[in-house]
């Protein structure tokens, strides 16, 4: 029954089912769907499905020792999201979960370009309604930027699979290198959804704006489904070492000095990307099982980090850490699942980063790329500094709390129990993690050189922050704005486009006039062509205008 | 003493950091660690990086503040 279902596929049906059944069942037929949808997993590797269109043989099911990794965890973190939103009604965020999670597994089954378009534009359409679901002014404009820039990535695919199969005939999903110029377009495709540097501005700016929910769901399946699909088709492209090198650095900074902690936690998951990204890079054996294991282990930990901030905005009402403190005496079961995700994300042995992380260290030990080893060691210790210790130092310490808060809800406690069981689980039996990572892995993490390397690396740097806090070094939360890398879109590219759009539309406008007071004709009466047929300028309705522009002209330059 | 709970937990919490951090300097003196690089080796090279990593990124931070940092409402006007 199940041989040729694509797995995913059980959970966009039920999401379409889902509004004619009652509330009472709806979670637990989304449990249902996940299950059904995980029996594929059984079918083991090899092609399953395929559909002859137009000339064109589409690969719809294919599953080899790459994807099931990816499929594993994407169906635990489904599982995850749901237990975690049982108590959420709202029926079009339910079923936009279901239809994501389901397309983003759906993704990582297409064995072809135009399949993965299919499902690639899906995941972007289904998630643009999560961020809506947040439910203010500022996630409604948010998820009009997030849609823009997910479409963009689709139509860069698009173009890049297209003129692919114009100049080799094949559109297979295959390994690819960045010479070709279709090889560029697929790499920016992926690479905007991938939250490469400049091109992440989406990421900081739509996942702090959803629902305590949503972003749980936003955070596992759109950025991983670009590491998987590099990892298929640009392992061992040079470039991605440096791209994924800045990628670990940079957000740092920005995680330090920003506020809003769901929104420190989306730089520190651009910050965990850059390291999969440098493991793509070097492409061997080794980097690629660490990639494999690091996207798997975080995951988990990245939904249990957003798991307890979103208990905490569903408690307070705010993510702010300038609002925030004292929490672990009434929320003492979030506090302790919080600072477990938060040892997870810093790689403290015995929990699951460390045994995944370890990997890709090793790797690029052992292709002698200091530069990188080192900078890779440095964001370690970012790391530490953002998600170990800023998240949980000032959402549930800080300073005591005046007013009594509940803790979280039970379905709230047993998503992040299970998660930060994973967590503890993965990072002492490593083995059942190394048991399904795409190659044979004969690897020790567990070594005295290792462990203690890493606990002095954490504890020093912990010692730091004692120290910083003690002298009152460490800076304190202020309520502001940080700017990254969407300012260039949402405010520059306006800044400049308004002024220009408004002469040119009083220019358009002066012609009408004067077209209408010469020839004396209906047009005239209207009182101008703006007044008439247009309306104002918005920030996502210029942004879209220039980006088709933009699109338009490097299809042009593509066709020359 | 009621309002004192998170002073004494930070006190224990910082002894404890402190002990610890002791514990693996000594620890390095008696082994020989392996490493990819020989600069890994020496003896309290990690801790000396975390350390002054920490301070660096923390420091570097509250600078970019200057540059980075708007009103909570510069998108809104």
């Amino acid at each position: 029954m199940t041989s040729s279902m694509i797995p995913g596929l059980w959970m966009i049906i039920a999401s379409i089912l889902l509004p004619i059944i009652p509330h009472y069942f709806r979670q637990p037929t989304m449990i249902l769907s996940v299950v059904l949808s995980s029996l594929s997993l059984l079918n083991g590797f090899g092609t399953f499905l395929t559909w002859d269109i137009l000339g064109f043989n589409l690969t719809l099911y294919h599953s080899d020792n790459l994807t099931l990794p990816f499929a594993i965890i994407f169906h635990i973190a489904s599982l995850l999201v749901i237990i975690y939103g049982w108590h959420n009604k709202n029926l079009i965020e339910n079923m936009a979960t279901l239809a994501y999670a389901g397309s983003a597994i759906g993704a990582l089954h297409a064995g072809d370009f135009f399949s993965l378009f299919i499902w690639w534009e899906a995941t972007a359409l289904t998630s643009v309604f999560i961020v809506l679901a947040g439910n203010t002014i500022s996630a409604r404009n948010s998820a009009m930027r997030y849609l823009i820039i997910q479409v963009c990535s689709g139509v860069l695919l698009l173009i890049g699979a297209s003129m692919m199969v114009y100049q080799t005939g094949n559109h297979e999903l295959t390994k690819l290198d960045l010479s070709s110029n279709f090889g560029v377009f697929i790499f920016l495709a992926f690479g905007i959804k991938a939250a490469f540097p400049f091109l992440n501005g989406w990421l900081q700016d739509s996942y702090p704006e959803s629902s305590p929910t949503g972003t749980v769901a936003l955070s596992a399946f759109t950025t991983k489904l670009a590491i998987y699909a590099l990892a298929r088709t640009f392992p061992g492209t040079e470039t991605l070492i440096w791209i994924g090198a800045i990628m670990t650095a940079f957000p740092v900074f920005f995680a330090v000095i920003e506020n809003d902690l769901r929104r420190v936690l989306s730089f520190s998951l651009n910050n965990q990307l850059g390291f999969m990204v440098v493991g793509i890079g070097i492409g061997t054996e080794l980097s690629l099982n660490g990639t494999v294991a690091h996207a798997f282990v975080h995951i988990i930990y990245k939904a249990l980090l957003f798991m307890s901030m979103g208990a905490v905005l569903h408690r307070v009402g705010t993510t702010k850490a300038s609002e925030l403190g004292g929490l672990y005496k009434y929320m003492p079961l979030t506090t302790i699942f919080c600072i477990v995700g938060a040892m997870s994300i810093s790689a403290f042995p015995l929990f699951s980063g460390f045994v995944a992380k370890s990997l890709i260290m090793s790797a690029l030990g052992g292709q002698g790329l200091i530069l990188i080893y080192f900078v890779l060691f440095f964001a370690s210790a970012g790391v530490l500094e953002h998600s170990g210790i800023k998240i949980p130092y000032f959402a549930f310490f800080a300073h005591e709390r005046k007013t009594k808060v509940k803790e979280a809800p039970f379905n709230m406690l047993l998503a992040m129990g299970i998660a930060a069981t994973l967590c503890i689980g993965i990072g002492v039996y490593p083995k059942y993690l190394y048991s399904i990572l795409p190659y044979a892995v004969d690897y020790q993490p567990y070594t005295i050189d290792h462990v203690v390397s890493q606990l002095q690396l954490l504890v020093f740097a912990i010692l730091a922050f004692l120290f910083l806090v003690k002298f009152k070094l460490y800076p304190s939360e202020i309520k502001s704005t940080v700017l990254n890398s969407d300012w260039f879109y949402r405010k520059m590219l306006p800044g400049i486009g308004r002024p220009l759009f408004k002469t040119l539309s009083s220019i358009i406008n002066k012609v009408y006039l004067l077209i209408g007071l010469l020839f004396k004709s209906s047009l005239g009466r209207a009182k101008s062509f703006t007044e008439v047929h247009y309306i104002k300028v918005t920030t996502p309705g210029f942004a879209a205008l220039v980006l088709i522009s933009i699109l338009f002209f490097m299809l042009i330059i593509a066709v020359i | 003493m009621k309002n004192n709970n998170l002073k004494t937990y930070a006190k224990y919490f910082s002894q404890f950091i402190i002990a610890v951090a002791g514990l693996l300097i000594i620890i390095d003196f008696t082994i020989h660690r392996h490493a990819y690089f020989h600069l890994e080796e020496i003896i309290g090279f990690p801790a000396i990086f975390g350390f002054i990593c920490f301070v660096f990124i923390v420091i570097v931070g509250k600078q970019l503040r200057k540059i980075l940092m708007r009103k909570e409402d510069y998108y809104d006007k």
